[in-house]
């Protein structure tokens, strides 16, 4: 990821996130859906005072349907496999070869939350920024 | 950010890229995968006319439809000539198997497992070894042919062919198919006549299925598109979400979401109902399969049988099918021998005895509830409206196989299978799921039915030469403690011995004056000499003293089938071995050529012409050789109603040219010559009309054995008392999971993969847990008579109380140094899934592991 221009988007305040309540955003284009949410507990490499804030790629890496936010970890509707939020979205169960991609988050003194760069590719593409033709 | 290093980006293969059809190495399912290779610098574009996938990737690719490239697709390889080259390994679109480009989290990472020095494959075996005292020397492979030739040649003279021993790989797929089992078999087999030889997953030379081979029923009778035609599937000691991945997900799961309708009104009567398919899981675990099937929304019923009492449980389910005349009397009278039949009768169905008592003895042994046993023989049977046939695809796995008296366990789900008339019809079928793919062709087995006990007579002293090829026994054996306890002190001893000097270290430099100390050694102090063939390092290789190097699959040609529909496909070779390895057949072949030159120079020709003809230049010329071996008499040129009757594998009349042609659509075998045209065709059923393979073409029946509250286990019926009970509370099962293949060979040197299951683990129920104060994560001190380990904790409704369930070889502690030493004495095949074990909890859990890896629950889907 180093050495790339990743885009630096505010994705919300910590104030306004509800526990488990996912919010909807795109990263790092408006084509790539991506969740954020608060966990019940930490999670590794999490963002915030409690280390419970992290933000994935809404779309499964096995065959790029949108993922949903069940009881703490994300699940895919087709085959369902399922990734752990607190474990770099490790995917845990199903067909899916690669963890979900993570977006590193950045919080300010003010608690907003920045999106600053991914880590892993997005189904379906073949980078995550633009590439030549 | 992350546990392993992530990438951002893949790139595409350029229109020139280098392109093969392949299988995937892995399970039984066998989907298809396309393979690109392009030097390094020379990426496409994303253009759809710019990249050899021909697909625009200027924008997303659709969710379902498009095709699946992602990060671990993607691999960079080191070619002979020096050079970097790209590897893009991604499902094939155009597969019969893998519908829509699906794949499984295993395939998915292919292109991860390839060899280079660059990654964690760099681990791979580059060289033959030969062991000097405590360390590995490299040395040519004209050397280690020598001494491995020399070695065999002196004890094959000494003492004959039964002090020569050896656990060989019997399937298809990575390391396996047609040119690697014949090349096995036609030394071990055809030159050596060795019966000491073992299965990699077992101790002898048995069939998992005689139990209904016996019957004249193969056990790979069906196609994948049953899976879609059924009415009724039943999953039979088969987790098949995890196992048979793609199977379940791309052609049971549309038939249970009912998306397979139109596809049945073409096989279906006219006015025949139909619907969404029902599924019956007989699994003593609440497993991902079961909660999988039931979020699809199909009715799924769960039948849960105490370990060990499968037979009993498929006997009672026969007897409601007799009891409520659920079965077709013209069936049975014309296509059965009505002979054999009474034998079923009285033994098996009990039928001289009241049913009330036989069901209420079954819910006793099994723990099934009476209800339950009849209601699930009630879907697998009954008539539906309008008096038309269930179609019932009945499939059993390893919970089966491995299971008490699994002779009989796989003989009465045959037999349900057949009083039902589940075979041969559309939508139909009663088999195995299968653990591996096939591809067998080998020359005939030259010991008894059943086979000794390889591993037993290995370790009691027996055998001065032991050459384990393509397994690890030192995970996969059962009694696994006290097996490697035992080859450890044989090989040490030759070891010690090999000593010039009593008083010095040196040993003999010249491999024929090594050789001739090695026997000597052999004798004197009843060591054993190891070689161990293989594409790592394993376990089962720290104790050789010779270990050769093979390649794998995608480094050399091979032909395989899948389990599914008997698929025969080329996966194609598109990369070089690492360093000097080489594949099994010529490894073989090297051996076979100086044994018979040895044997030449004896002037004892009756023995050197047991090895002639292993001059093989390609695994194609391997392919002709065993094609004429073995089928150079067959008549083929059959209808499809005779193919029950042919080599369920044969695939006399195939070349690589004429599979090259078909490329992902394959061939289904036994594959015939149409009568009329000569062409070679397939085999989708395997009897069609109803002829098995027996001598009449009737199916025989077989009376099980009488219940005998597992006595006949008495390395585990020794726990069943009410001492042993209190000081082995827990039974004890194992089996695979989702993430990881067999020993994770592979696996466990990709970080993202080993990450997830860093440790052998055990499931335990949360009544189990909250008594005993385990978290999940926290780790377990595991141990009985036969041995000991220690586990992670997974806090699962899995398993039942009083159950623990393993995850089976962990490269950090196998299951199977708990397992007993039992194994059926029809078939000489172990019960891996059941004992009695003591659990002790240790400090606490491992602290990065509860950081890093998911303790969540892998059976819940929400």
């Amino acid at each position: 990821p180093d050495g790339r221009l990743w885009p630096q988007v505010k994705v919300g305040n910590v104030k306004d996130l509800e526990q488990s309540k996912p919010v909807g955003f795109n990263y790092p284009d408006e084509k790539s859906p991506a969740w954020l949410v608060k966990l019940s507990g930490a999670a590794y490499e999490g963002a915030g005072p409690d280390s419970n804030i992290v933000a994935f790629s809404a779309i499964c890496t096995h065959m790029g349907c949108p993922v949903e936010f069940v009881g703490d970890r994300f699940i895919c509707p087709c085959h369902y496999s399922m990734f752990d939020p607190a474990k770099n979205g490790q995917v845990y169960q199903g067909l899916a070869s690669d963890y979900l991609p993570q977006i590193a988050l950045e919080i300010d003194a003010a608690g907003d939350i920045q999106a600053v760069r991914m880590s892993g590719l997005v189904w379906g593409r073949v980078s995550d920024a633009p590439v030549r033709t | 950010m992350s546990t392993y290093r992530r990438k951002e980006s893949v790139p595409l293969p350029p229109k020139d890229a280098a392109s093969y059809n392949t299988v995937c190495q892995y399970c039984n399912v066998g989907c298809g995968y396309k393979v690109y290779v392009w030097p390094d610098g020379a990426a496409g574009g994303a253009a759809a006319d710019a990249n050899a996938f021909g697909l625009d990737f200027t924008s997303p690719q659709v969710a379902l439809n498009g095709l699946a490239y992602t990060e671990s697709m993607h691999s960079v390889i080191r070619k002979r000539d020096g050079r970097d080259y790209h590897v893009a390994i991604v499902p094939a679109k155009d597969s019969p198997i893998n519908l829509l480009g699906n794949h499984s989290s295993r395939g998915g990472s292919n292109a991860t497992t390839t060899w280079s020095d660059s990654r964690s494959t760099r681990v791979r075996l580059h060289y033959p070894l030969l062991r000097v005292g405590d360390t590995f020397n490299a040395i040519p492979w004209a050397d280690a042919v020598e001494l491995q030739a020399r070695v065999i040649k002196g004890v094959l003279d000494r003492y004959g062919s039964d002090q020569l021993a050896a656990k060989i790989y019997d399937h298809g797929g990575g390391g396996g198919g047609y040119e690697n089992t014949y090349g096995t078999g036609r030394l071990l087999f055809t030159g050596l006549q060795m019966k000491y030889t073992g299965i990699h997953n077992r101790p002898g030379y048995s069939s998992e299925t005689w139990g209904t081979r016996d019957r004249g029923m193969h056990e790979l009778n069906y196609t994948a598109q049953d899976a879609r035609l059924a009415d009724t599937i039943v999953l039979w000691g088969a987790n098949s979400y995890e196992t048979a991945t793609v199977f379940f997900a791309a052609h049971m799961m549309p038939n249970l979401q009912g998306a397979t309708t139109e596809e049945k009104k073409k096989f279906y009567n006219a006015t025949e109902p139909m619907g969404p398919a029902r599924m019956i899981v007989i699994d003593p675990r609440i497993t991902a399969t079961v909660n999988a099937a039931r979020k699809t929304g199909a009715q799924v019923m769960h039948l849960r049988p105490n370990l060990g009492t499968d037979y009993m449980l498929a006997n009672a389910m026969a007897r409601v099918v007799w009891e409520k005349k659920l079965y077709d009397t013209t069936f049975l009278n014309q296509h059965t021998d009505m002979k054999s039949f009474a034998d079923y009768k009285a033994k098996s169905l009990q039928a001289d005895r009241s049913y009330e008592d036989m069901l209420a003895e079954a819910e006793r042994i099994t723990g099934v509830p009476r209800a339950d046993i009849e209601q699930a023989a009630t879907w697998i049977a009954e008539r539906k409206k309008g008096g038309f046939l269930q179609r019932t695809l009945i499939l059993y796995e390893k919970g089966v196989i491995w299971n008490y008296r699994q002779y009989d366990t796989v003989a009465a789900i045959a037999q349900l299978g057949a009083l039902t008339w589940s075979v041969g019809r559309p939508g139909t079928g009663t088999g195995r799921q299968g653990g591996h793919q096939e591809g067998y062709a080998r020359p005939g087995y030259p010991g008894p039915k059943p086979p000794p006990d390889v591993d037993k007579y290995v370790q009691s002293g027996q055998g001065k030469l032991f050459w384990v090829i393509g397994c690890n026994p030192y995970l996969a054996a059962q009694n696994n403690q006290l097996f490697r306890k035992r080859i450890g002190e044989r090989t040490a001893a030759l070891g010690r011995f090999l000593s010039v000097s009593a008083s010095q270290a040196g040993e003999p430099g010249s491999m024929a004056e090594l050789a001739a100390r090695i026997l000597d050694g052999v004798e004197k102090t009843n060591g054993l000499f190891l070689t161990v063939q293989d594409i790592y390092q394993t376990e089962t290789a720290r104790d050789a003293h010779l270990i050769l190097p093979a390649a794998q699959w995608g480094e050399a040609e091979l032909c395989s089938l899948n389990c599914n529909s008997r698929l025969l496909r080329l996966y194609d070779r598109f990369m070089d071995p690492p360093g000097d390895a080489r594949p099994d057949w010529d490894i073989h072949a090297m051996i076979g050529r100086r044994l018979e030159a040895l044997y030449t120079a004896d002037g004892k020709s009756d023995v050197s012409k047991r090895f002639a003809g292993m001059d093989w230049k390609s695994g194609e010329d391997v392919l002709a050789s065993a094609e004429k071996d073995l089928y150079a008499s067959a008549n083929t040129r059959v209808p499809a109603s005779e193919a029950g009757g042919l080599d369920p594998e044969g695939f006399k009349g195939v070349t690589y040219a004429f599979l090259r042609e078909i490329g992902q659509n394959g061939i289904q075998t036994p594959v015939r010559m149409d009568p009329k045209t000569g062409e070679l065709v397939g085999t989708e059923r395997l009897y069609p009309t109803f002829k098995f393979a027996t001598t009449d073409g009737k199916f025989g029946w077989y009376g099980t054995r009488p219940w005998d509250d597992h006595k006949s286990a008495a390395a585990v019926a020794k726990y069943l008392t009410p001492e042993g009970e209190q000081s082995y509370p827990f039974w004890f099962s194992m089996g695979r999971n989702q993430i990881i293949w067999q020993t994770a060979y592979h696996q466990r040197h990709l970080a993202e993969k080993a990450a997830t299951i860093p440790l052998p683990y055990v499931e335990m129920s949360p009544e189990d847990a909250s008594a005993m104060g385990f978290a999940s994560g926290d780790m377990a001190s595991i141990n009985n008579e036969e041995g000991n380990g220690v586990f992670a904790v997974y806090v699962t409704d899995s398993v039942p109380k009083g159950m623990l369930f393993a995850i089976m070889y962990h490269w950090l502690g196998t299951a199977n140094s708990l397992t007993s030493p039992y194994t059926d004495p029809m078939s000489t095949n172990p019960w891996y899934k059941g004992t009695r074990v003591a659990v002790h909890k240790l400090a606490g859990p491992l602290p990065s592991v509860i950081e890093t890896t998911s303790f969540l629950p892998v059976n819940d889907f929400g």
